[in-house]
């Protein structure tokens, strides 16, 4: 009987209809339920000793839902809110057509097939010629780098919509851009003071 | 004169008693007092014992019923705060038709009136009864309900659309995407006789697979990138549109249509799962269609 005198959680009750569910869960204890119905002069007492203090939330608030909230010592939280249910203009109006932009769209495309093509001969070649050649393994190394940022951005475009959620967008897309120049240092480290990409995997191979 | 007199005698007539019998009498309906009720109608009158009655009996179930059960998905806007719910409803298999659709509408005219859908040839034309049966999207009146009785049937409706009430999705969004990629024929020239746009048997070829699509959102509803992106991106449904008129020959605004295509989101949201290939219940292939876009769209 703690919640009865938290106001929101009154309004709460008072205002989901899913009161009614919640009642009839408790049906099955007949012992708590009895008393309720009958000593119902109990929870009005209640009620007017709280009206004194609270009487602008309890007006209006039929005893039945008092005597809800009492059980509920928690708020009611959907998982997510549902998204904005909008759709722009008439339902006869065409859906609208976005800036046409090849740099987004045709010519990145091909960009991003042609890194993808150009990776499965960069990454044989070193093993299959046998040679350590700091030229390769750098065009790898920058390959590599390109492909994983662009399907990095791929991710983050189809999840995270700009219209939708435009700060969160933002913050993971430079988010995306400081990891991407964090690998590329650390890749550019590894080259010049280490053994190089191509190396390691080869000693991690054998080892 | 003669009119005068028949309207008097006719007035006349409704006045005084008629010396007719009451049978012959009765013109208009009337309340007859209830005395002058028979006696079968009576309340006194004894009811036939039913030792001489014939007794009708509820319909047995046959000992070879095949009794199947059907999950369907429930919601109703007239309840908007209550949760969906699935409802079970048990038929005959031996009284039902053989799809899923025969299945549908014997329990909404047998079982459960309120039980929503949409309908109409039950051919596989109209696209209406698009619905998700057993986790594939699909026509209702083309799926077999599975002779396996033991196996329960889940229908629902179409996957990441908001729901006008039980299998009904809202298909406004599906259909206003349809609208912008403008589904018809755009010309400037006239033909050399002015009355007909020609096309070479070749090139009407190149339209088959796509022009049988009859527009009932499966491969779209079953398409991930569209359920996250249904606002920008165009769902395979209507991009294999939009390549049915690029792939037209006596279209002649294709440089607009692949221009209205070129950005981040309307085309390239497709990342090549073939969902959409995989549902299709009139067997196209919409992957296709949208690799065939790409590819015009990057060697041109």
């Amino acid at each position: 009987m703690a919640s009865i005198v938290r106001p929101s959680l009154l309004r709460q009750s008072g205002v989901a209809p899913a009161a009614g569910r919640d009642l009839r869960k408790r049906a099955p204890q007949p012992y708590a339920l009895s008393k309720l119905n009958s000593s119902s002069f109990r929870t009005q007492s209640i009620a007017s000793r709280i009206l004194p203090l609270r009487s602008d939330v309890l007006r209006g608030i039929p005893p039945s839902m008092l005597r809800v909230a009492g059980f509920h010592a928690s708020g009611r939280r959907p998982i997510l809110p549902a998204g904005p249910q909008i759709i722009d203009g008439t339902a006869n109006d065409p859906a609208p057509i976005p800036q046409p932009s090849p740099t987004h769209g045709s010519y990145h495309w091909a960009f991003e097939r042609l890194i993808s093509a150009a990776l499965v001969p960069l990454t044989v070649a070193p093993f299959a010629a046998g040679t350590l050649n700091p030229v390769t393994d750098a065009i790898l190394c920058a390959t590599i780098l390109i492909h994983s940022h662009i399907g990095f951005q791929s991710v983050i475009i189809d999840y995270i919509p700009s219209k939708r959620l435009p700060k969160t967008r933002a913050l993971f897309w430079w988010g995306l851009r400081a990891a991407t120049l964090t690998v590329a240092v650390g890749l550019y480290e590894f080259e010049t003071n280490d053994v190089g990409l191509t190396e390691a995997v080869k000693r991690i191979w054998i080892a | 004169m003669a009119v005068l007199r028949t309207t008097t005698s006719r007035i006349l007539a409704s006045t005084r008693p008629s010396t007719l019998s009451p049978f012959l009498r009765r013109t208009y309906a009337t309340v007859e007092p209830i005395s002058n009720l028979g006696e079968a109608m009576s309340a006194t009158q004894r009811p036939v014992s039913p030792k001489h009655t014939s007794t009708i009996h509820e319909p047995a179930q046959s000992p070879e019923a095949r009794t199947k059960t059907f999950h369907i998905y429930r919601w109703s806007p007239d309840t908007p705060t209550e949760k969906p719910k699935m409802q079970s409803y048990t038929l005959d298999l031996n009284k039902t038709g053989p799809m899923v659709l025969d299945a549908l509408i014997r329990i909404k005219n047998e079982v459960d009136p309120t039980l929503t859908f949409r309908r109409s040839c039950r051919e596989g034309i109209c696209g209406s009864c698009a619905m998700n049966i057993d986790g594939v999207n699909t026509l209702a009146c083309l799926c077999r309900i599975p002779a396996n009785t033991s196996h329960e049937a889940r229908i629902y409706p179409l996957p990441h659309t908001y729901v006008v009430k039980d299998l009904v999705p809202d298909l406004t969004q599906f259909y206003k995407q349809y609208k912008s990629i403008k589904p018809y024929l755009q010309r400037d020239t006239k033909t050399e006789d002015g009355l007909e746009n020609r096309q070479s048997p070749e090139d009407r070829k190149k339209l088959d697979g796509l022009y049988e699509c009859i527009l009932c959102a499966c491969c779209s509803t079953s398409c991930p990138s569209y359920w996250w992106n249904s606002e920008e991106y165009l769902g395979p449904a209507v991009l294999l549109q939009s390549y049915r008129w690029l792939a037209d020959s006596r279209d002649e605004h294709k440089a607009e249509r692949k221009e209205m295509l070129d950005n981040s989101m309307s085309l390239y949201r497709c990342h090549t799962i073939l969902n959409c290939s995989r549902t299709c219940p009139k067997g196209l292939n919409p992957g296709k269609a949208i690799a065939e876009i790409k590819k015009t769209m990057a060697f041109t």
